[in-house]
């Protein structure tokens, strides 16, 4: 053991700046895993962020008095008010929504803190200002400064205005979650209700152990005996941030193997590279009494330790940059995935180096076997083509030691194989975002009639000169027989003008009874289109043919489309919605102010690229991993070509060759290869993007045929870059090693 | 007393199919104490047997005898433990562990023989002054010129008190002096009592053997006694001494 560790640490001494260059890469790779498995966290489900932040409350209790707070606190609960609240309608242009208004203290407190995102907080010299959840804000187009008018039940009308708004975790987002709330002080809660009758008080519960969340309402009901009139816990509030999109994940797990394999890679390279060069070392030690499972052993034990203090320094960086960028630890779940996966990456990466170093034979002497002359006759060609000399030399090197070129190409192909697909999945993006039609979002606006007749509400969007066509649309759960659940049907358009689907596979529905699907559903109902599926629609059984298969971005694809004259009347009549298709070249948020203004409830079609909007920032931070794993692969490989060549190198010189031919045929060896590694890696990455992400539509439900190749000119900047930086990379090495005298004889 | 017996050892490589014996049927023993000389053209097998009494090489056939006991037969990590405790190795380049120190490369046999940390620093310090190499000890060995690299290499492979110290060609790449210093330090551990087997092709170095054994072809061709021995063979005391 003490003879291993010796070893161990006179190596690690003797090569510092490796050892700390890995240990880096490593770090990046896992901190960068951290990090884009928050970032997708917080897209996915923003829940936990919000939570942690304002110190949420796990349970709230709504009473109609004010509760026993002493009886509540002895549960093992913090608690957070009781706050007063009472119902309200919120008017101003033409509409009516209900709204809760809850009390808040006019420093923000400690526990259940709303996280202000925009204005200010609520002020006692400022009464008639509330702070606005964010999500209701949004959907109500509201912003600090903006009116807010409420109608207490008593019918008394309260010219308030927006102050702030804020962001909370401890109710789920408008409008998957109503009444819309607002936080005004007490004195403004009195005002607009009057009656304490009408009030009713809520109290929030923060629990050490979230786990006992049904234990303590259990109790808390027990305790307040009767008082209590309804409980919300953390549980209902997360599953309606929820956004079930398993695209979301897929992207992740895709993103999370390239990272592993980069952080492979990197391990691998270094591991690798080092054994290579250090064979003869590893000889000596054989010859002194080292056996063979004792080197592998103790190669082991070097590399994957560095691995290990690579991984730990990254789990430590990317749960400080969470906090600091995000304001939220990653969760522990993921953080020991990532942390499992990279260990077990690492040591498999480690262990192939390893156990080919404890199979060196133990002569070391042994004069390594004259490279074979494999590509003579090419370079004998080339010589009567008159290429210069170093070219010719360049050449034969790159190829007459098979391991160290493969490790070079390889090195770089798989980086830029990783590189080209996250092209891919940015070209992909690329294209929901430009041609929304083509992942089945034609329609741009929703419009709601709401207080309206449908007909109204259709005339008035018609006429908008933006609003190229309007479809009527009904959405309805449909049962399925043999299914416990039902499935989404959404009827739009009719058989004679059908809403414009696209449609990936078959055909469009053209009359009565066809339908399209989604592959989610193909896959839920295990059918394919041409085949006919019975459902029951509100009551009325139908039987319908799905003659094509749309790309569908709702509901994880588990959606079926057909006309709204395949319903009976009772359930196509009034439409719920309209779906607008707008002009070439029109603004959807220009149109959606207009249809506002003539209050039209209208929402925006959400853009699958906007939710995957944080993928960019992933994918821009593993292009530059990856590039530097490629760089640091390269510089290990041509490191140890030239550990390889020094002794050629005094035969080239001494055979007269000047330094500069000298330089040009190392530079030649190495960058052939790396031209080699970039261009297999581009091919390799542009054939399999379209695949994979095609691959990640199928399994999200959302359907092949969304993949896009990288665009040409990303893909060729790329390529060029890589090349450049490969050729900048091997000339260092070669330019000093050209320079330097070297020592004729072997020592 | 006897240290090594061989028996008929035979080695062939198989160069592309075709069998190339290097060593064709060799009968040898040393004795304790004894300093043998290998001597012939090249390519006539010397290096090949010296590797397979060390284990470095496996034989094709034969047997091999270490004080007593049969070893041909020991597996690859068998042969390595053996050799921590009972064979020193010299060869014509490359003997050191490049990131190494003088002194860590020098401690290491000891170290992996089982000595405590305290011992094998003790040992190193008493063989590197012999060497009159102690102020050097922390020096890189690619610090060093080509012979004190090879005394330090000798003093590495004596670390562990090793019953047979093998030599390929320890001076072969050194010039008269650094020669003179080696051979010098092959007397005097010798002169203690060390046995030892080295494969030479300077007249020199043989001339410092007791016994000259000449190989060509694979087999011995003669085997000749230069001179009476000096002193008895394992002479305990001197043993114990070199041991430290
Ligand atoms: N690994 C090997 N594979 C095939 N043939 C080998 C191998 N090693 C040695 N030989 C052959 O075995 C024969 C003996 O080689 P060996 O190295 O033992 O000779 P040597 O006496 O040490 O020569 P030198 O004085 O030049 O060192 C030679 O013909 C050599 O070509
Ligand atoms: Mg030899």
């Amino acid at each position: 053991m003490i003879a291993e560790w010796r070893w161990i640490r006179a190596d690690l001494r003797a090569r510092r700046t490796q050892v700390a260059l890995t240990v880096l890469a490593v770090a990046g790779i896992v901190a960068a895993l951290v990090t884009a498995a928050t970032l997708l966290e917080e897209g996915t489900n923003p829940w936990r962020g919000l939570f942690t932040r304002g110190h949420g409350a796990h349970v709230w209790i709504h009473t109609k008095d004010t509760p026993d707070t002493a009886a509540l606190r002895s549960l093992g609960a913090d608690l957070a008010g009781p706050y007063g609240s009472a119902p309200a309608t919120l008017t101003g242009n033409g509409r009516k929504v209900p709204v809760a208004l809850q009390e808040a203290p006019a420093t923000p407190p400690e526990i259940a803190t709303p996280l202000l995102t925009e204005g200010r907080w609520l002020d006692r010299s400022d009464p008639d200002g509330v702070v606005v959840e964010r999500s209701f804000a949004q959907a109500l187009g509201l912003r600090p400064g903006s009116p807010f008018t409420v109608t207490g039940l008593s019918g008394a009308t309260h010219a308030l205005f927006v102050k702030g708004v804020a962001e909370s975790g401890d109710q789920g987002f408008y409008p998957e979650w109503t009444p819309g709330l607002a936080w005004t002080l007490r004195e403004t809660l009195t005002r607009v209700e009057p009656a304490p009758g009408r009030r009713e008080h809520v109290t929030g519960l923060r629990l050490a152990d979230p786990g006992d969340t049904t234990l303590v309402v259990q109790r808390a009901v027990t305790v307040l005996a009767g008082q209590v009139q309804r409980v919300s816990t953390w549980r209902e509030a997360r599953a309606s941030m929820e956004l079930d999109n398993r695209l979301l994940g897929l992207l992740l797990a895709l993103f999370g193997g390239a990272g592993l394999v980069g952080a492979a890679l990197a391990l691998a390279n270094a591991t690798g590279g080092r054994v290579l060069g250090q064979l003869r070392d590893l000889a000596t030690l054989k010859s002194l009494g080292f056996t063979g499972p004792q080197i592998s052993r103790m190669l082991l034990a070097e590399h994957g330790l560095l691995g290990l203090l690579g991984i730990a320094g990254g789990l430590t960086a990317g749960h400080l940059i969470t906090i600091a960028a995000l304001r939220v630890p990653p969760s522990p779940a993921q953080l020991g995935a990532i942390a499992l996966g990279t260990i077990l990456t690492v040591l498999v990466a480690v262990w192939l180096p390893a156990w080919r170093g404890g199979r060196t034979t133990p002569i070391p002497a042994t004069p390594a076997l004259p490279p074979h002359g494999r590509l003579s006759r090419l370079a004998r060609l080339a010589l009567l083509v008159r290429l210069p000399p170093a070219l010719v030399l360049g050449t034969r090197d790159a190829f007459t030691r098979r391991v160290p070129a493969a490790l070079t190409s390889v090195g770089l192909a798989i980086p830029m194989m990783m590189i080209t697909i996250g092209l891919g999945c940015w070209a992909t993006l690329d294209d929901f975002t430009k041609n929304p039609e083509r992942v089945g979002q034609a329609a741009a606006l929703v419009v709601r009639p709401g207080e309206m007749t449908a007909g109204e509400a259709e005339r008035r969007a018609a006429a908008d000169p933006d609003v190229a066509a309007v479809y009527p649309g009904v959405e309805l759960d449909a049962l399925v027989p043999w299914q416990t659940r039902t499935v989404r049907t959404r009827a739009l358009g009719t058989s004679a003008t059908p809403y414009p689907f696209h449609v990936v596979e078959g055909r469009m529905f053209r009359e009565r009874y066809e339908a399209v699907a989604g592959q989610g559903l193909l896959d839920l109902l295990s059918v394919r289109v041409g085949d006919r599926v019975r459902l029951t629609v509100g009551g009325t059984p139908l039987i319908v043919h799905i003659v094509g298969r749309v790309l569908e971005p709702e509901q994880d694809g588990e959606v079926l489309s057909l006309g709204l004259d395949t319903l009976a009347a009772k359930d196509a009549v009034p439409p719920h919605f309209y779906s607008l298709v707008l002009r070439d070249g029109a603004d959807p948020g220009e149109v959606r102010a207009r249809l506002l203004a003539r209050d039209l409830e209208v929402a925006l079609a959400v853009n699958p690229a906007d939710r995957l909007a944080v993928i960019r920032v992933i994918i821009v931070a593993l292009v530059v991993v990856l590039a530097l794993i490629g760089l640091a692969n390269l510089l290990t490989a041509s490191a140890l070509g030239l550990r390889d060549h020094v002794r050629d190198l005094a035969v080239l010189q001494a055979m007269g060759l000047t330094p500069r031919q000298v330089m040009a045929t190392l530079v030649t060896g190495t960058g052939l290869l790396a031209v080699l590694g970039v261009l297999a890696g581009a091919a390799a990455g542009a054939l399999l993007s379209t695949a994979l992400i095609d691959l990640e539509g199928h399994g999200s439900g959302m359907g092949a045929g969304i993949g896009r190749a990288p665009a040409p000119a990303a893909l060729a900047a790329a390529v060029l870059i890589a090349v450049g930086a490969a050729l900048l990379v091997a000339l260092i090495p070669a330019r000093r090693a050209a320079r330097a005298r070297v020592p004729v004889t072997a020592g | 007393m006897t240290v090594l017996t061989t028996h008929n050892l035979v080695r062939i490589y198989q160069n592309g199919g075709v069998p190339v014996p290097a060593v064709r049927g060799v009968d040898f023993t040393v004795e304790a104490g004894e300093f043998v000389a290998i001597m012939g053209p090249s390519g006539s097998g010397k290096s090949t047997l010296v590797h397979m009494l060390g284990g470095l090489d496996v034989r094709t056939s034969g047997e091999i005898w270490l004080d007593g006991k049969r070893v041909d037969t020991l597996s690859e990590s068998a042969w390595a433990v053996l050799r921590r405790r009972k064979i020193g190795f010299v060869f014509q380049f490359y003997n050191l562990v490049t990131n190494m120190s003088v002194a860590d490369n020098v401690e290491l046999p000891a170290l992996l023989a089982g000595m405590s940390p305290r011992e094998s620093r003790e040992r190193r310090e008493y063989l590197l002054a012999e060497l009159g190499l102690t102020e050097r000890a922390y020096a890189a060995p690619a610090e060093l010129s080509g012979g004190e690299q090879q005394r330090v290499a000798l003093a590495r492979a004596l670390a562990n008190g090793p019953r047979l110290l093998l030599a390929d060609e320890p001076t072969g790449n050194l010039d008269s002096r650094n020669t003179r210093d080696v051979l010098r330090l092959l007397g005097e551990v010798h002169g203690q009592g060390q046995t030892i087997v080295v494969v030479t092709h300077d007249a020199k170095v043989a001339s410092k053997a007791d016994r000259v054994v000449t190989l060509s072809d694979g087999m011995i061709v003669d085997d000749a006694s230069m001179r009476r021995r000096r002193r008895p063979p394992g002479s305990a005391g001197d043993v114990v001494e070199l041991r430290g």
